[in-house]
């Protein structure tokens, strides 16, 4: 789980936030906090399907379930289903 | 003149009536004697604006509790359906088909089921609730719960768009407002009574006889210049701003006072840098709502950018639907939702082309943002979409700049609140900025004043705080006294503006 949870740290880091520099963890609020908007959202939410290999429910996510990386992950143990 | 005092006495009655409840839910002891106590202020209140609205609000409160519990008992996308589908076809009903109904019909008591104030934002609620009940959320309230949420007196007229999961701890809890929430209350009611009665009235109806934003657009149908064009939409900007804003520091005043908590809905939107950061800054309980209810389920429906961008434009087509099913709205929506794309697209390219050819920094392009938010408001206000297109072809016929036809006190209105409000906006980050600054020299031995006496910058920081924490209270006066010396100076001097009603109770 911490490699998955270190992937997608740098992900957001290089591909989403385009700012390596910056101090993230896994407990880092992302949305609250106002570094990330809904469209990088929508990005991260596709990386984490990749990550998980598992589809997540149209309608069952908030961005409140994905504020914090840890957060992300146990929403898509709760709801992700796995891909065919 | 008996008939309209009948009706103020029986107004004045119902109103004190609320007052008494609140009062009695404030003193009570047990949860359900202050829910019941704080339902029954809530209905009294509505049912000022109409009986008839208030059978509305139950009848919408009764079917929505069925809905969720349906939805509780066996969580399905259908069930789900059942209750999008029900909610819009009870608003697009009562907002639109009862008013069609009675004038057809000619049944007059019919007409006061029409257009009941606030049904936009309860609706909105109402779904908002069979979603997070349709997302498993841990929501149990009881039929009382859910009415008063559905009633609320703060949000039941414009918003805040609260959720469930927010007001029913609340409402479980015993309320206990400490003198700091009546202090902070009372300071935002004052606050917004002044951006309301103030600053958006005289703006909308202008000075005097002078003519506001009103009359401006009255006139654009014969023709403006293209700086009378931009003072239009800047002012109307301001109008709404504070004319909404305002009543948003009002009601969440007031529910602060009586120790409730409610979610902001503005937070400076027109120093917003980019088209996105103002909608995380403009309305913001609408904006999430469609971001969470809309947007994000919508997206997650297809992969690919383009399917994004096209979530991304519906969802702003919806936020104008909302405010009116009208063209202008639709076209304001879709502006935005063009917008807030090529703002994406523009993102996207600099970062797969590195090119770095157009900086405007934040202050440009805060200054263009700005710019292409007020040339919405002109389809916003605009009646028809033709007379919006004409005064947006003003602006782009710059030798139309010299006409100037509207009366002086209005630029000289509009541009004393612009000024007013990016001083009031800004001040309080100036000064955070200087104490940051100044207390960094109490730490950083290479820090340029660090070799300043300390107690100089003790008693700066001190002085520094008090003023940033009640900058409404300097300021405000100030800009009141720039106003109202500049009003008398360019109009008659017993001329006060006319009162109008708060814009978003019109939604």
């Amino acid at each position: 789980m911490s490699d998955q949870f270190e992937q997608m740290i740098q992900y957001i880091k290089r591909d989403v936030m385009r700012r390596p520099d910056v101090q993230l963890d896994e407990a880092t609020p992302l949305v609250s906090s106002g570094l990330i908007d809904s469209l990088a959202l929508v990005d991260i939410l596709m990386k984490l399907e990749d990550v998980t290999r598992t589809r997540l429910p149209a309608g069952k996510i908030q961005p409140k379930d994905m504020d914090t990386v840890q957060l992300m992950f146990a929403t898509a143990a709760k709801l992700g289903k796995p891909r065919k | 003149m008996t008939h309209a005092l009948f009706a103020l006495t029986s107004e004045l009655t119902w109103y004190a009536g609320g007052v008494v409840f609140v009062a009695a839910a404030l003193v009570a002891r047990r949860t359900t004697h202050r829910q019941i106590a704080l339902l029954l202020a809530c209905w009294l209140f509505y049912a000022t604006w109409g009986v008839g609205f208030l059978a509305v609000l139950v009848f919408s409160s009764i079917v929505n509790y069925f809905l969720g519990t349906a939805l509780r008992r066996r969580v399905t996308p259908a069930r789900l359906w059942i209750g999008i589908a029900t909610n819009i076809a009870l608003l697009v009903l009562f907002k639109y088909g009862v008013k069609s109904l009675a004038d057809d019909a000619g049944i007059g008591a019919m007409a006061r089921l029409a257009r009941p104030i606030g049904i936009s934002f309860w609706t909105l609620q109402a779904l908002s609730y069979l979603f997070d009940t349709y997302r498993e959320e841990d929501l149990d309230p009881s039929f009382l719960e859910f009415c008063l949420y559905m009633a609320f007196a703060p949000t039941v007229l414009a918003g805040p768009i609260s959720r469930l999961s927010s007001l029913l701890p609340q409402f479980r809890q015993p309320l206990r407002p400490t003198t700091a929430d009546v202090s902070e209350g009372a300071r935002r009611v004052l606050l917004g009574l002044f951006m309301k009665l103030v600053v958006a009235d005289v703006l909308a109806t202008g000075w005097g006889r002078a003519g506001g934003v009103n009359a401006g657009f009255e006139r654009a149908s014969a023709g403006l210049g293209g700086l009378d064009v931009w003072f239009l939409a800047v002012g109307f900007g301001f109008q709404l701003f504070c004319d909404f804003a305002g009543y948003s520091h009002i009601v969440i005043g007031a529910a602060r006072a009586i120790g409730f908590r409610l979610e902001e809905n503005f937070d400076r939107p027109y120093l917003s840098p980019t088209p996105a950061a103002f909608w995380t800054r403009w309305h913001i309980s609408l904006s999430e709502w469609i971001r969470d209810y809309v947007f994000m389920p919508m997206t997650m429906l297809r992969r690919g950018r383009w399917w994004v961008y096209t979530s991304l434009l519906s969802s702003m087509v919806v936020v104008g639907l909302w405010h009116e099913a009208g063209p202008t709205f639709v076209v304001w929506g879709a502006y935005h939702g063009v917008l807030l794309v090529l703002h994406r697209v523009g993102q996207q390219v600099n970062r797969s082309t590195s090119y770095r050819g157009l900086r405007l920094g934040n202050a440009g392009s805060g200054v263009m943002t700005f710019a292409l938010v007020s040339v919405g408001w002109l389809f916003f206000r605009s009646p028809t979409v033709s007379q919006a297109v004409s005064m947006c072809r003003s602006l782009m016929t710059f030798r139309s700049y010299g006409e100037l036809s509207l009366p002086f006190s209005f630029y000289a209105v509009t541009l004393t609140v612009a000024a007013g409000w990016v001083m009031a906006s800004i001040s309080g980050r100036c000064l955070e900025l200087v104490r940051t600054y100044w207390q960094a020299a109490e730490t950083d031995p290479v820090h340029p004043v660090a070799l300043a006496p300390t107690p100089v910058y003790v008693t700066a920081i001190d002085a520094l705080d008090y003023f940033a924490a009640r900058r409404w209270w300097w300021l405000a006066p100030i800009l009141i006294v720039i106003g109202v010396v500049g009003g008398f100076a360019l109009t008659d001097l017993g001329a006060t503006p006319a009162r109008t009603p708060f814009m978003y109770t019109l939604f």
